[in-house]
């Protein structure tokens, strides 16, 4: 009992950890909170609904068409609307606007799909879940190992683009100082591009693993979206490090709080999931608004040894 | 019965009101002090919920009907009973419709207090996320806590107008609602135009020099939120006093957030008249669409509501993309007139 619902959390904090990563990555280069994010994720829903249920073939074949789907989303959200506005000099809260009204845009667009799928080829495309199409690892599902490698060895290749390669090293220093860096001859569009369409690619990569195990639905992503900024910002919202962090620990906290919760208080405690990433986000935001990668750790582990 | 066409018009001009009322607290903290309050919708559902929840039980208790009914469990017979209780009782039926408009104000101020506290101090992108995600908790909670407003199913809220009857009833509710509305416009005109309105336009169009003159920017900014809560508080009431239910589902971030930005930013964001003007053609395209929604619906293959949605997602990004400012942009702020300034040193020169 307590076994599935471990694998579930961690499941769940893999693929909100592939989000904040990607919410935080757009942030640090751009600064603009990007509120269409959870979107990304959903459109991945949905191509792993088509995959399946249309086209009937394994439901981790989505896993080399939702990457390209979501980043083309997040790369024509800066190109077309974004960086124009930037260009005329729009204030930070127009280009949050312009963020909100696009996740509008794709969730009509998503919405209207889902009755396109329902009324032409009778597929339920609403509140559904593809349990059924995972496979099998001995007797266990292979969603949870599948979302941690995966997860993991995302990580390590970003890790490993950040630090190890020429572009990594010329986005780390945009990042640092766009106008500088631009002196120098990168190219900062191209960067700002590009860490978009990692960031979409992202985002559809945890969608299309998603309904295996949580369910689906055209508003996933929105409603999904308070979750994912409580990771980047517990994170630090300017650290890819810290949005791994607080991804982990957000999904941990979301799913298996709400379960312990549940035991112990009844079962009404569970539809107050959405509560729980709020309460870590005003915690952050109260103590350490610079998240948990601002607190000078050190200091504080040797305050406590000196003490004793 | 009255004609279609007068019940199109009575309903258009019933959610212009509301709608108005909401634009122009939004327009008083976006517009005007720079606020992004992406979490209108709470303040609007904490109005709705305090008119669902307070004046049904207060009249439930004060007429001393049948004690042995549970107030969410037989809700609509309550409700029912008091509504013709209230038909014979004009002072009570209107002191209970203002009294749960102010309780309404009250809830939304406290509303917009808790919901701006852990981020008022922080860059407005970090205010913005905050308000957003924070306006999801209340109809969370409504839709599970059924002792609030009976959870899923919603409850009905007993009629303040029931005393006019007939055709007139709807009439008079409206025309009642479009004079707070136009109290409110004319509130928050008088706000503008004092020494605070100043202060609020020095705040958003510079933080550092208005800390600089010694205005503490948190401060302002939370004061701001508070009565545009208390306002959208209202603009909810108003509503749940109109559709005679409060239903938690209702109240979603599309409708009563996103609604209203759009509204203020293509009438004009700072420029009252200008947001008067887009919620105006906004409810108008609106409720054109729902009326004329059979017209469209056999030849789509999905339902017309996510044609209304995307409509509004498309116009909010071309108004900001190509006219930023609005139908009618933000005025000049007024100045004392030349001649008067004239007359004050031809005064002082003579002493």
């Amino acid at each position: 009992m307590i076994d599935i619902i471990l694998r579930d959390a961690i499941t769940f904090a893999n693929l909100l950890t592939l989000l904040s990563i990607g919410l935080s990555l757009t942030y640090m280069t751009t600064k603009i909170p990007n509120f269409a994010h959870g979107s990304f994720a959903t459109l991945g829903i949905y191509i792993a609904l088509t995959i399946t249920e249309l086209w009937k073939l394994n439901i981790y074949t989505s896993l080399l068409i939702a990457p390209f789907f979501g980043g083309l989303a997040a790369l024509s959200l800066y190109k077309f609307i974004l960086k124009p506005l930037m260009n005329k000099g729009a204030s930070l809260v127009s280009l949050m606007i312009a963020t909100l009204a696009f996740d509008l845009v794709l969730l009509s667009f998503l919405n209207i799909y889902a009755d396109y799928l329902t009324k032409t080829f009778k597929i339920k495309s609403r509140v559904f879940n593809l349990r059924g199409y995972d496979l099998k690892i001995g007797e266990y599902s292979a969603i949870f190992p599948i979302s941690l490698i995966l997860s993991i060895s995302l990580i390590i290749i970003l890790h490993l683009l950040l630090t190890k390669t020429k572009f990594g090293i010329s986005m780390r220093a945009t990042i640092e100082n766009p106008s500088l860096a631009s002196v120098m001859g990168i190219n900062t569009d191209l960067v700002y591009s590009t860490s978009w369409f990692i960031a979409g690619s992202l985002a559809g990569i945890a969608g299309c693993l998603l309904p295996i195990r949580f369910i689906g639905n055209p508003d996933t992503g929105t409603t999904m979206i308070a979750s994912i900024f409580a990771a980047s910002i517990v994170g630090g919202l300017l650290n890819i490090y810290g949005a791994i962090l607080g991804g982990y620990l957000i999904g941990l906290t979301e799913v298996l709080g709400t379960n312990y919760l549940a035991m112990w208080f009844g079962s009404w405690i569970i539809p107050y999931r959405p509560i729980i990433p709020l309460i870590a986000m005003v915690i952050t935001l109260l103590l350490a608004p610079k998240g948990l990668s601002s607190i000078n750790w050190y200091k504080i582990i040797k305050k406590f040894g000196s003490e004793k | 019965m009255l004609p279609v066409e007068i019940i199109f018009l009575i309903d258009l001009l019933a959610s212009f009101s509301v709608y108005l009322i909401i634009s122009l607290s939004l327009n008083l903290e976006f517009g005007y002090t720079g606020v992004p309050n992406f979490g209108k919708v709470l303040a609007v559902a904490g109005g709705a919920f305090v008119v669902g929840s307070i004046p049904g039980r207060l009249l439930f208790n004060l007429m001393q009907i049948n004690g042995n009914l549970d107030f969410i469990t037989h809700n609509a017979l309550i409700v029912a009973q008091i509504t013709n209780n209230l038909k014979t009782n004009i002072p009570l039926s209107l002191s209970i419709f203002i009294l749960s408009i102010i309780i309404a104000a009250i809830v939304g101020a406290i509303l917009g207090f808790i919901a701006s506290y852990p981020a008022i101090r922080l860059r407005e992108d970090y205010l913005g996320i905050t308000l957003l995600a924070m306006g999801e908790v209340l109809r969370v909670i409504g839709n599970n806590y059924p002792p609030l407003i009976g959870g899923s199913l919603g409850v009905q809220v007993p009629d303040p107008f029931a005393w006019i009857g007939g055709d007139l009833r709807f009439a008079i509710t409206t025309l009642s609602m479009l004079f707070i509305a136009i109290l409110i416009f004319i509130y928050v005109e008088f706000l503008i135009r004092s020494p605070l309105g100043r202060t609020l336009r020095a705040v958003r169009d510079n933080e550092i020099a208005a800390s600089a003159l010694g205005k503490h920017i948190p401060m302002i900014r939370m004061k701001v939120l508070m009565v545009g809560s208390a306002l959208g508080a209202i603009g909810g009431a108003l509503y749940a006093f109109y559709t005679s239910a409060v239903i938690a589902g209702t109240y979603n971030r599309v409708d009563w957030t996103f609604w209203p930005w759009t509204m203020v930013l293509l009438g004009g964001a700072a420029n009252n008249i200008g947001v008067a003007l887009g919620t105006l053609i906004f409810v108008g395209a609106r409720k054109l669409i729902i009326f004329y929604k059979g017209f469209f619906a056999p030849y789509l293959p999905f339902d017309v509501v996510w044609l209304d949605m995307l409509l509004l997602g498309i116009v909010l990004i071309l108004v900001l993309m190509f006219k930023p400012e609005g139908i009618i942009p933000e005025k000049p702020t007024y100045t004392i007139k030349v001649n008067h300034i004239k007359k004050i040193i031809e005064n002082r020169k003579k002493v």
